[in-house]
């Protein structure tokens, strides 16, 4: 293989793992965005859609060439694979940031139901397995996605808190129904994030072991 | 059950993949050593070749594939100075013993060389050459084999109509192929091909490498290539060599993602050296 080859390939390895950083920074974004009702920076969440989209396809596009120009095995052949999967699932992350932004620009500067608390805690749990995720895929190892599998849980239960918590809104007032089932559906989302994150390290674990594992 | 690690170990069969062959094995080499005068070209091979399945030999440019692929028909005999050790079982024999005939070897385990070598005489007497050696002369048995093995060999529509002409006017492609007909034609178990299509075109080599695909399913097929797709395309199993040491030896597709040595990783993804 040549040395031209190698090269690319690193060079696609970090622009995946960029490609990452701006998911990520889409979804934390629009959460904070949320909790601070700041329109303008749900809107600039809503601008970073193109970009990710077009880092979508052009690493995509890249990887295949690679693909097809230098067959390529083993080690190389899994980072490949591996980044061609992980960069549908960063964009699905992001665009759940967007989607998230738009529910932020639709509630507009109505105050929110509680303090929201629990939104940006899960928020950040969610952001810091799709970070791990990512660290490990950039550096080749996974001692750090041991654990990815508790957290997913931790995710999950965070989420059906925060359904609860809304029931109990949407009971009190039905006036807090719409606003409580965007609440539930932000949680669904972020719920799913972390679904994606685990699928991620999934695919890395596979990039360094060869193995094909189940995490959630 | 015990668990091996070396070069002999097949690798996991886990997670998928076909079961290959019949299970049984054609081949059993034991400390296969091989020098030509003092120069050391094999060195303690052991591995077991499955019937009924393709197996590939990668490594390197004179790490020693030819010469290993040689001993499986005693071909290394013909080479002044060399000298063969160990043991290779076939059939319950050690075809490396001197009370085996190498010539009747050689059509039990037929071989396909690099460059098509027909001989300059007609398609269908180049195909009935060994069968009339073995003493069959009908002409309707003759032209059953020649009808049969160029089917199997996928030439027969190509050339059933000019079965006269000379072999020499035929593409390299089918040329090959009309060489591994003849090889078919003396009814071998085991079909040796030493990189038979590093002479040919992409379509006549993709050609060669559906009908080992096919072959395989009959006949126990040993492929020389220093093709590493091709290799991963038609094999089953894949052993590296290196510096005469058969240094990784496995089921092909685990071997080519997941490679259990780092000079077959290294090598395989072309950092070597
Ligand atoms: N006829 C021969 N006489 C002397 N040395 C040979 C002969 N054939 C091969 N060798 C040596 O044996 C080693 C293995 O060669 P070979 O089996 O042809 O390797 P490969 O097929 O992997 O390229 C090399 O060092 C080569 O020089
Ligand atoms: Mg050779």
């Amino acid at each position: 293989m040549t040395e031209k080859f190698i090269e690319e390939l690193d060079r696609l390895q970090a622009d995946t793992f960029e490609m990452g950083q701006l998911a990520v920074g889409m979804l934390a974004d629009s959460v904070k965005a949320l909790k601070t009702q700041d329109i303008d920076l749900a809107q600039s969440v809503l601008e970073k859609k193109t970009d990710l989209a077009e880092m979508d396809l052009e690493i995509e596009k890249r990887a295949l060439q690679l693909l097809t120009l230098y067959q390529p095995m083993a080690t190389d052949m899994r980072k490949l694979a591996t980044i061609l999967k992980t960069i549908t699932y960063l964009a699905r992350i992001g665009r759940y940031g967007k989607d998230i932004a738009n529910i932020t620009i639709e509630l507009g500067d109505q105050s929110h139901i509680s303090k929201l608390v629990s939104i940006p805690l899960m928020s950040k749990m969610v952001g810091s397995m799709i970070e791990d995720s990512l660290e490990a895929f950039e550096e080749g190892d996974i001692t750090k996605l041991a654990d990815l599998g508790e957290r997913d849980d931790e995710v999950d239960a965070m989420r059906y808190t925060i359904l609860r918590e809304c029931i109990t809104y949407m009971m009190e007032d039905p006036k807090n129904i719409s606003r409580c089932a965007n609440y539930i559906m932000i949680a669904r989302y972020l719920e799913r994030c972390a679904d994606h994150s685990c699928k991620i390290a999934e695919k890395v674990t596979y990039m360094v072991t060869g193995e094909h594992v189940e995490i959630r | 059950m015990t668990k091996e690690n070396g070069p002999m170990a097949e690798g996991p069969a886990s997670n998928g993949y076909l079961k290959v062959g019949n299970g049984k094995y054609a081949l059993d080499l034991r400390k296969v050593n091989v020098h030509y005068g003092s120069t050391h070209a094999i060195k303690d091979v052991s591995m077991r070749i499955r019937e009924n399945a393709a197996t590939a030999f990668i490594g390197p440019s004179g790490c020693g594939k030819s010469t290993l692929l040689r001993c499986l028909n005693r071909m290394n005999d013909e080479i002044v100075g060399c000298k063969t050790t160990g043991t290779i079982m076939f059939k319950g024999t050690n075809i490396l013993s001197n009370k085996v005939d190498p010539v009747a070897l050689r059509h039990t385990v037929g071989m396909v060389f690099q460059k098509p070598n027909p001989f300059p005489t007609s398609i269908y007497k180049n195909i009935t050459f060994g069968p009339k050696v073995h003493g069959i002369r009908g002409k309707d048995e003759l032209d059953e084999i020649v009808e049969r093995t160029l089917k199997d060999s996928a030439l027969w529509e190509e050339v059933k109509d000019r079965l006269d002409d000379p072999a020499m006017s035929l593409s390299g492609g089918q040329q090959q192929r009309l060489c591994i007909a003849r090889a078919l034609a003396v009814e071998p178990d085991i079909i040796l091909m030493d990189e038979p299509c590093s002479a040919l075109d992409p379509i006549a080599t993709s050609k060669i490498e559906d009908l080992i695909t096919e072959l395989k399913e009959r006949y126990t097929v040993v492929i020389v290539t220093h093709n590493m797709q091709q290799a991963a395309r038609v094999s089953d199993f894949t052993g590296f060599m290196f510096l005469g040491r058969l240094v990784e030896f496995g089921r092909t597709t685990p071997l080519f993602e997941k490679p259990r040595k780092t000079l077959t990783e290294k090598y395989i993804t072309g950092r070597f050296g």
